[in-house]
């Protein structure tokens, strides 16, 4: 049996002294599209901020290609092909796009492909090429989240993981976005996306799970026929 | 008219001395800015980087100490101070760093390593003063005033060396993850980059240009273990002055500092300058709280 592109094995984490995974387990693989779901502050953002090695596991572990990163420094875990792009992320707001997007192929792998890379983003969002020579913090919200996709793909991810990457944009916009991360998946990028609209998880995942004070509470194939109200009462905790 | 006569006549020096002023200013001020807008500290070891860059490079340069010449002291004294950027860093930053209070903490821990080194410097090399060499000899006459041409070099040095500074900050690889680390520090980790060791090279830049500034006016001044320590709050209003976060702003803050100075000292005399220059400050940053070019 081959190891699990990613797996995540009874990990807890938390900020300070406070916790807030307690032994979640997950895995990417079989499944090469997967969720996250749940309310707000029960542990989703945290998981995968544990994920890129920006917080350090407290016990548990993250395997990465049947390898440990659990603890290990960021920019290694980027070398691996794992790139996260962060919540409502403005990136940094005082460069131009095009600086933006340079800067996603930091890593030496990525280097010596950037230049295709970048046409290839460019033909992903037209219109990051429109405003290539303007400040990032010029932007609207759905431009800026543009950005931040369009930077982790610079950097040639193997594992691709969104938080809320439609956060606070128009429904005409999140459409727009869904399609351009389908189309991501699509060209053969296993995904790790975090959403609050159910309909957007169904079209973005192949199973997703549930994850409810820091625990995995249920865990879903997204082609069943699926119970939107049974999903519905088990988010808001009435199941 | 008489008084546009007199102002005419006062134009010419305080020109002068405002350039030469502004120019060592905007050296100094633009390191201390580097720090704050990528690690967000500010460095009160920053003055002790432009003694200690002096003494360097008097000791490898002076016929009293190893005799090497003037361009070998100012080279060994630039990359010493690059070296002990590095290690301040290390030492009195890193292991802080994402504490809350760090700001604080790093206040305390800087002023240490300042007090540190300027008694080590008073132990090393003793109370009596000391002069580095001018680069070059002579005087010229800029504008009716007789000025040096080591001070001439000044004038011309500064605006060049920020300008490979900018260069060096738009156009490489590292310069544009200093710039992206002290915009979001997480999204820069996030695509890979080493923030540790950007926060190395900054104080390896900054401190080199403190200590070239060092250089610089210790052929003007005298070399004491205390000769920074004016500079260094002059760099702080500067930056301030200037807005935190604007290169743009510190360069042009810089030079009205350099100027205001100038003119209160013509009128008022040095006595009163400090004086006036703080009342000035406090005044402007009443109107602008965000200094001139703040960002948000």
């Amino acid at each position: 049996m081959t190891a699990p592109l990613l797996e995540v094995r009874a990990l807890s984490t938390g900020y300070g002294r406070t916790p807030v995974l307690h032994e979640i387990s997950l895995e990417l693989g079989q499944h090469r599209r997967i969720g996250l779901i749940g309310p707000n502050g029960h542990g989703k953002t945290t998981l995968l901020r544990a994920i890129s090695g920006l917080i350090a596991p407290w016990s548990g572990d993250i395997f990465l290609h049947g390898n440990s990163i659990a603890g290990a420094d960021p920019a290694k875990i980027v070398s691996a092909g794992l790139i996260h792009v962060a919540q409502a992320n403005a990136l940094f707001p005082h460069m131009t796009v095009a600086e933006n997007l340079r800067l996603g192929a930091y890593n030496k792998r990525a280097r010596a492909k950037s230049g295709d890379t970048l046409e290839q983003v460019y033909a992903l969002f037209p219109k990051l090429r429109e405003r290539r020579g303007q400040d990032c913090r010029t932007l609207s919200g759905g431009e800026r989240q543009m950005v931040s996709i369009g930077a982790a793909l610079m950097a040639q991810p193997e594992i691709l993981m969104l938080d809320e990457p439609t956060l606070g944009l128009s429904p005409k916009l999140k459409a727009e976005l869904c399609s351009a991360i389908e189309r991501i998946s699509e060209s053969g990028v296993p995904t790790i996306v975090v959403e609050q609209d159910i309909n957007f998880m169904l079209r973005l995942t192949d199973y997703f799970y549930l994850i409810h004070q820091g625990q995995v509470t249920a865990e879903f194939r997204a082609d069943q026929s699926l119970d939107n109200q049974k999903i519905m009462d088990m988010y808001l905790g009435l199941d | 008219m008489d008084w546009i006569d007199s102002i005419l006549a006062a134009a010419q020096p305080i020109l002068v001395s405002g350039i030469v002023l502004a120019s060592l200013y905007a050296l100094m001020a633009t390191g201390l800015a580097l720090v704050w807008n990528t690690l967000g500290i500010f460095n009160f070891s920053h003055g002790i980087f432009m003694t200690l860059g002096a003494f360097v490079a008097w000791q490898f340069a002076d016929a009293r100490g190893y005799g090497l010449g003037l361009s070998v002291g100012i080279a060994v004294s630039v990359a010493a101070l690059a070296g002990l950027g590095v290690l301040f860093n290390r030492v009195l930053i890193a292991p802080f760093l994402g504490r809350k209070d760090i700001v604080l903490v790093a206040v305390m821990t800087t002023l240490a390593g300042a007090f540190f080194l300027e008694n080590s410097a008073l132990l090393t090399w003793g109370p009596r003063i000391k002069q580095l060499e001018r680069i070059l000899p002579g005087n010229i006459k800029l504008m009716g005033s007789a000025i040096s041409l080591h001070e001439f070099l000044i004038v011309i040095l500064a605006p060049l060396v920020l300008l490979a500074l900018w260069a060096f900050l738009k156009w490489t690889r590292p310069g544009s993850a200093i710039r992206a680390v002290g915009q979001n520090r997480d999204s820069a980790l996030l695509l890979g980059i080493r923030v540790n060791a950007i926060y190395a090279l900054t104080f390896a830049i900054s401190a080199a240009l403190a200590g070239g500034a060092g250089v610089l006016l210790g052929a003007i001044r005298f070399i004491t273990p205390t000769m920074g320590t004016e500079p260094l709050l002059k760099a702080f209003i500067v930056v301030i002055l200037g807005g935190l976060g604007s290169f743009g702003g510190t360069i042009v803050s810089a030079y009205l500092v350099g100027f205001m100075e100038a003119i209160s000292t013509y009128f008022f005399g040095a006595y009163w300058t400090q004086a006036v220059m703080f009342g000035l400050f406090i005044v402007i940053l009443v109107a602008l709280p965000r200094g001139l070019m703040g960002r948000d």
